[in-house]
């Protein structure tokens, strides 16, 4: 469903991507991990169209989006839960939540949609009517995942969902991606946290420097010593 | 100093309200593109007084009633509004270059204004300026009147609307994460070219109700910066009803100040407000 071939991003003159390929078939959960500055997170970001490509393509249902203006992302069905999350922090959880599912495709459903995210995150529903900006970390990594199901995206892209939340409420994080990939949601999950990722997903991609160095099956990439070594601090 | 009457201190009041009025109203349309297109266009009382002036031909040259330029004038300016936002955009234009290039366009509309109604004071004739209610001891004049409410009016319209409709929450996460509301299907270029349209529409209002008010001189443009930013500031960048209360909180302040003290008080007040804020509430401005 997602085909990215040969892929270039750079940040004015610094390149940030060099040739990346990757694929995502319908329903499947890969993850890409690698060292803070493998371009991990320019990746996920050229993919939802915050970022623009400088060269390759990036093919999605058979449409190419490289070069179409960044709005059009998630009309195609690719919605993103960015690194920080980046809430409107200024407006109401449920602001957050409608402007997720701002087309009209997605604002048909937004009730039905609402409803699912609600179940999905039980501590959501009593903070509605909250600021988002005065959430705990936790709660507002959930709101940022609602605002991208929102969308209901084909695609969803994960970045670091994990990061800075305390490892209980990371589990139940985790046992969220599990539930919405087994609804059928295809999803591109960028962590630190590589083991927990490499048993969620199926295939991995290792980044270094801007270049995809390994990939394959996750529990065959778990075994590899030099992953074993670099990522897991396991000899 | 002596102490005003009871009559003089609500008569000044109520000045105060109908000034505070006007200065809202100019402001809205500035604290919006201030504070969600991130552009401190000072075009918008070029705007403003363009506005004022059209508004007195149409009356008092072609005879018509002022108050169906609320009618003809802001759509007319709606598409002026989208066509600098047009051209800002095109160039890439930074906030604060925003502020030169909006002087310029200031400049060169005081200079139209100049060379087609030139320099001398111009002065709305209509039956509407010379209408007043009376309650009590007050004078209530009829266009002040139509200010303020009009200021009323938009103020609350456009909160609720920023509030309750999608696109009016889209333009609030447009300004508060512009790459983030964008990946979620929000057309920011579409939409900053209809919220520059909105605010300079407002502006040609605001002109309507200075042109039923005031005596137009083209010089006068610059004359009420000060106190419009002063109330921008106070009211915060980008809220709707902000800039009413500050306005109407100035205008009176400055009204009784004037019969407290002396007239020459009057601008004193707005910017010693402004600084009380700056140093007491920085956050909010």
């Amino acid at each position: 469903m997602l085909e990215i071939r040969n892929l270039k991003a750079s940040y004015g003159a610094a390149p940030a991507l060099w040739d990346i390929s990757i694929a995502i078939k319908s329903g499947e959960l890969v993850c890409v991990v690698g060292p803070n500055g493998a371009g991990k997170t320019t990746l996920i970001n050229t993919i939802a169209g915050l970022h623009r490509a400088g060269g390759g393509s990036i093919v999605f249902d058979g449409r190419d989006m490289t070069r179409i203006p960044p709005h059009r992302f998630c009309q195609a069905g690719i919605a993103i839960v960015p690194e920080s999350r980046r809430l409107f922090t200024s407006m109401t959880v449920l602001e957050n939540l409608e402007l997720g599912s701002y087309l009209p495709e997605a604002r048909a459903r937004r009730q039905e949609t609402l409803e699912q995210v609600c179940e999905l995150f039980p501590a959501v529903r009593q903070k509605l009517h909250m600021p988002a900006g005065s959430l705990s970390g936790g709660q507002q990594q959930m709101v940022a995942i609602g605002r991208a199901l929102m969308a209901r995206p084909k695609l969803l892209l994960l970045d670091e969902p994990s990061l800075g939340l305390a490892p209980s409420i990371v589990m139940d994080m985790f046992d969220v991606i599990r539930r919405v990939n087994a609804d059928g949601l295809s999803i591109l999950l960028v962590e630190q946290n590589v083991t927990m990722a490499m048993e969620l997903a199926s295939r991995a991609y290792v980044l270094e420097e801007g270049r995809v160095v390994m990939e394959g099956p996750a529990s065959d990439l778990l075994q590899r010593p030099e992953v074993r070594k670099a990522y897991l601090g396991l000899e | 100093m002596t102490l005003p009457s009871l009559n003089l201190l609500s008569q000044s009041i109520l000045s105060g309200m109908f000034i505070g009025g006007m200065y809202s109203l100019i402001g809205l349309g500035l604290g919006l593109s201030w504070g969600l297109l991130r552009q401190i266009n000072l075009a918008h009382f070029g705007f403003v007084f363009l506005s004022a002036y059209i508004t007195y031909h149409l009356s008092s040259v072609w005879g018509m009633d002022p108050l169906l330029a609320l009618l003809i004038l802001p759509p007319a300016f709606f598409l002026v509004g989208v066509a600098q936002q047009w051209l800002l955009s095109r160039f890439h234009i930074s906030p604060f270059n925003s502020l030169l290039v909006t002087f310029g366009f200031t400049v060169m509309i005081e200079s139209l204004i100049q060379h087609i109604w030139t320099a001398d004071f111009r002065k709305l004739q209509s039956s509407y300026a010379e209408e007043k209610f009376i309650i009590g001891n007050l004078f209530i004049p009829v266009p002040e009147l139509l200010t303020l409410l009009l200021a009323v009016l938009f103020a609350f319209a456009i909160w609720a609307a920023m509030r309750f409709t999608d696109l009016g929450k889209a333009m609030r996460a447009m300004a508060e994460d512009g790459p983030i509301a964008a990946a979620f299907g929000i057309n920011q270029r579409a939409l900053s070219l209809v919220l520059s349209g909105l605010c300079v529409a407002l502006a040609s209002v605001a002109g309507i109700c200075f042109a039923l008010t005031f005596t137009l001189t083209p010089t006068q443009i610059f004359a009420w910066v000060g106190v419009v930013f002063a109330v921008v500031m106070l009211g915060g960048l980008g809220s709707a009803l902000g800039p009413l209360v500050a306005g109407i909180i100035i205008g009176v302040s400055e009204a009784v100040a004037m019969a407290v003290f002396a007239p020459s008080w009057a601008p004193i007040v707005s910017f010693s407000l402004l600084i009380l804020m700056l140093l007491f509430r920085p956050e909010k401005v």
